[in-house]
């Protein structure tokens, strides 16, 4: 199995010399195997969000690499970078961040004109993605006139629509009832069992975490422990997940 | 505390408090400029008293037409405002502060703000007015004198108006923070917009917008046939012409546009054209007014400087520049000063003829005269409503037939060119000329190279040689009958001192109406970046350059410019048929000029707008 994610040993120092300096990420090294579901967890301040934004080319690591997809990302200029988000990385933010002012059709084509993909070929691939998530009939709609789930899945749709190397999850359900959730997250798992979409999803929430294969804790800015589904059945990671959790 | 919160809140915002306190600042000091010019009696009077009645209507319009547009500027300038504060009130509402408290912050800080622009505002004018008006006055070759920038009247004027203005808003941002739910006030940006509408409706507000703008273009180009009834049925149907275009026809572009996937789906089109759609639904009226305003101030500056083409008129009116009766040492020095491109000489004798009543002055002219000499005149016409001057020259066949319209206008010509206005001319053959007993009079007519640039001393020249006919023992007895006013110098004079008082005030009209409606646009447009921020961060997010999100907030911005103005420039083209019939004066000459000066303010306009926008809407990238 090839690697889509490899961290090594990044740090990433906020502040500047001579000054008051802190720590947000104190080395972190981990990878991410094509077709893998690894959930991140970790309480506020752990460092989670400034390693999303990092590995997703929003912010970049004090020391340390970043290799997305066999590309070394930390040494890429502000175009590069966007053209990469734009490639080989699709987003589901907790807020959905649906443009309200496109319709969800136009929403999902986005990505796909920002690459200049040739019009004619945009809504067939359009249709495709909406259909295996099931919302092919409200294409035509406004974000405001669709319930919280369906955005979530505009939101996946578009993620997803120009076929990335990985799909990062920043606390997807975090803005769902439990029903949409669970319903999007079965959705995740069957993206990355039928599909081999590897997904990278950061969450607090350890029923969200309990569909991934894979979860590494961080804590002050260091990966703690990392514990793996292994065939056992989710409700049993859930309990290990609770457990580990009710441990620190 | 909240005070102390406020104002922290404030200091992080500064830059964009700096923009909208200047803008405030400037529409203050523009109105307090205007209100000079329009009260100010020592403007009036030293440049306009023969035009008195109509500086004052046409003052007393401007007026009233610049309270309308600030006060529609101070209420964007006051949602920009708001739409910047409402967030951290309703924090502070969150936290527990009291709505009343809460109230009276926003209240206190809108006055603030309003008053102190204002007080600056007015100093600033002061400064303003001295320093445009002199500008303008030197630049222009205008004929104006003492004008001071500063007057009382003027100055308390603009104070108590925009003290009113934000008291007013003051009240509105109030109430408007008080009677909404917290939550509204944190999440204003995530409301959103209803754009369901009837199809068919949309139609024919289309048609009933175009055909509402023609009725009134035709009503403009018709101005003389329609008489009074013209402004008002222009106004009518341009206003609400205006209005159902920009509601219907540009909406209905743009979903054309979003139906051409080609076009839709290449890079930015779709989000730009979604942008664009929702805004077009809220700018309406906002647009309909600017293009109104638009066509306002830019018919104004160009109606302006056409009354500079009013005295190149009444320089055409006159074929010679200056006419010399008699040499003296004076005039002999004078004439040093001027270039002569041309002179022509006109030989006559002037005797008393006839008994009783009947005895009058008779002004006879050799044949030869007019034969060789080659003496021209101006011939007046008026083709298509526009007067026109053409040059012809004396001939003998003029005079054949001595009852006919052209020997009448020979006559005419060749006696005014001489100091016996009251004479009766008589065009002799040379026999006949050289029996008559009396003195040979000589005059000369001269053509300059630099009239207008020479004035002074050709004027100069003019004025010596009438007074030394005027000061002639017997010139009353002689019957000389000659005054400066008949000089070509003299009309200049005149004509130049009114116009250049309606050159300026156009000028001057124009300018504070487009500082206005380009102020006005740009607030409602910045007003709207808060709630736009977070669109572009999600765009970035997701991989947009951001060049690409700058180009695409520059094209956007720049349709909501270009809408009103196109309008606009319609607008004007048709209008200035109003003032073509009216004036009799040909409005489409050299229309490049006012254009030009417009059109560079106008884009100055717009780039600041952009700027600032994309410093709100725009992360830093480190």
């Amino acid at each position: 199995m090839s690697k889509v994610v490899q961290v090594q040993n990044i740090t990433k120092t906020y502040g500047k010399k001579g000054e008051k300096q802190y720590q947000a990420l104190k080395g972190v090294s981990f990878d991410v195997e094509r077709g893998e579901f690894v959930g991140i967890m970790g309480a506020s301040g752990s460092g989670k969000t400034t390693l999303l934004n990092i590995l997703s080319t929003l912010d970049q690591p004090t020391t340390g690499n970043v290799y997305i997809n066999g590309r070394d990302i930390t040494g890429l200029n502000k175009n590069q970078m966007a053209d990469f988000r734009g490639q080989e990385i699709g987003f589901i933010f907790q807020d959905f961040n649906l443009l309200e002012n496109l319709t969800n059709r136009e929403n999902i084509a986005l990505p796909l004109s920002l690459q200049n993909v040739k019009a004619s070929e945009i809504n067939p691939k359009v249709d495709k993605i909406a259909k295996r998530l099931g919302i092919d009939h409200i294409l035509n709609k406004y974000p405001a006139e669709i319930s919280g789930g369906q955005k979530q899945r505009v939101a996946a749709a578009r993620a997803l629509v120009h076929e990335p190397a990985i799909l990062y999850g920043d606390e997807p359900t975090g803005a769902l009832d439990s029903k949409s959730a669970t319903e999007l997250l079965e959705t995740m798992k069957g993206l990355n069992e039928k599909d081999r979409v590897s997904i990278l999803m950061v969450t607090h929430d350890p029923y969200s975490a309990s569909y991934a294969s894979r979860i590494l804790f961080i804590k002050d800015g260091k990966i703690g422990k990392e514990i793996k589904k292994d065939g056992k059945s989710r409700e049993e990671f859930y309990q290990e997940i609770i457990a580990e959790l009710g441990r620190r | 505390m909240l005070w102390k919160l406020s104002l922290t809140g404030i200091k992080s915002r500064f830059k964009d408090y700096l923009v909208l306190f200047s803008g405030l600042t400037f529409a203050s000091a523009i109105f307090y400029m205007f209100m000079t010019l329009a009260t100010n009696p020592a403007f009036l009077k030293g440049s306009l008293s023969i035009a008195f009645q109509i500086t004052q209507i046409v003052f007393g319009f401007g007026i009233a037409l610049l309270s309308i547009i600030t006060f529609v500027y101070i209420v964007y300038a006051n949602s920009f405002l708001l739409s910047m504060r409402q967030k951290d009130y309703g924090m502070y509402m969150m936290l527990g502060a009291r709505t009343s408290k809460i109230g009276r912050l926003i209240f206190t800080e809108t006055l603030v703000v309003g008053l102190l622009a204002t007080l600056l505002g007015t100093v600033l004018g002061v400064a303003l007015t001295q320093g445009v008006s002199s500008i303008l006055i030197s630049q222009l070759g205008l004929q104006i004198h003492k004008f001071v920038g500063f007057y009382l009247p003027a100055l308390l004027w603009t104070i108590a108006f925009f003290a009113i203005l934000f008291f007013l808003a003051a009240f509105w941002n109030r109430h408007k923070l008080v009677k909404s739910n917290i939550i509204n006030l944190l999440h204003e940006d995530q409301k959103p917009v209803k754009l369901h509408r009837n199809k068919l409706w949309k139609f024919i507000e289309a048609l009933l917008g175009i055909a509402l703008l023609g009725t009134g273009y035709w009503a403009m180009m018709h101005a003389v046939k329609l008489g009074t009834k013209t402004i008002p049925i222009a106004f009518f149907t341009i206003v609400f012409g205006s209005y159902f275009t920009f509601d219907s026809f540009f909406t209905a572009i743009i979903d054309l546009l979003r139906k051409n996937l080609a076009f839709k789906y290449r890079k930015l089109h779709s989000f730009t054209l979604g942008q664009l759609k929702f805004r077009l639904s809220d700018y309406t009226r906002i647009l309909s007014t600017v293009s109104l305003l638009f066509a306002l101030a830019l018919g104004a500056i160009t109606v302006g400087l056409n009354f500079n083409n009013m005295t190149e008129q009444a320089m055409e009116s006159t074929y010679y520049d200056v006419v010399l009766y008699n040499h003296n040492k004076k005039v002999d020095n004078q004439l040093k000063k001027v270039s002569v491109k041309s002179t022509t000489n006109l030989e006559y004798k002037i005797i008393m003829e006839g008994k009783g009543k009947e005895r009058q002055r008779i002004l006879y002219i050799p044949e030869s005269q007019i034969e060789n000499n080659k003496i021209m005149y101006q011939h007046y016409s008026r083709k298509n409503d526009v007067s026109h001057y053409d040059t012809r020259r004396i001939t003998l066949n003029d005079f054949k037939n001595k009852k006919s319209n052209v020997a009448a206008e020979g006559e005419y010509q060749l006696v005014s060119l001489t100091p016996y206005k009251d004479a009766q001319v008589k065009v002799v053959p040379q026999v006949q000329y050289n029996r008559i007993k009396a003195t040979v009079n000589k005059i000369e007519l001269l053509r300059v190279n630099d009239f207008r640039s020479n004035f002074n001393n050709i004027e100069k020249l003019q004025k010596l040689s009438v007074n030394q006919m005027i000061s002639s023992p017997n010139a009353t007895k002689d019957g000389i009958n000659v005054n400066l006013s008949n000089s070509k110098s003299a009309q200049y004079r005149l004509v130049s001192s009114m116009t250049s008082g309606f050159e300026f005030m156009g000028f001057f009209l124009g300018l504070a109406f487009l500082a206005m409606l380009a102020s006005t646009l740009m607030f409602k447009v910045l007003s709207g970046a808060n709630s736009d921020k977070p669109r572009y961060q999600m765009l970035w997010k997701i991989g947009t350059r951001k060049s690409l999100l700058k180009s695409s907030i520059a094209k956007e911005i720049g349709i909501l410019f270009a809408l009103p103005a196109a309008l606009g420039v319609v607008d004007v083209l048709f209008g200035l048929q109003l003032f073509k019939s009216i004036l009799g004066m040909n409005t489409y000459d050299k229309l490049w000029i006012p254009f030009t000066i417009f059109g560079v303010l106008y884009v100055i306009y717009y780039f600041l707008t952009v700027v600032l926008y994309q410093h709100i809407v725009l992360q830093k990238e480190d």
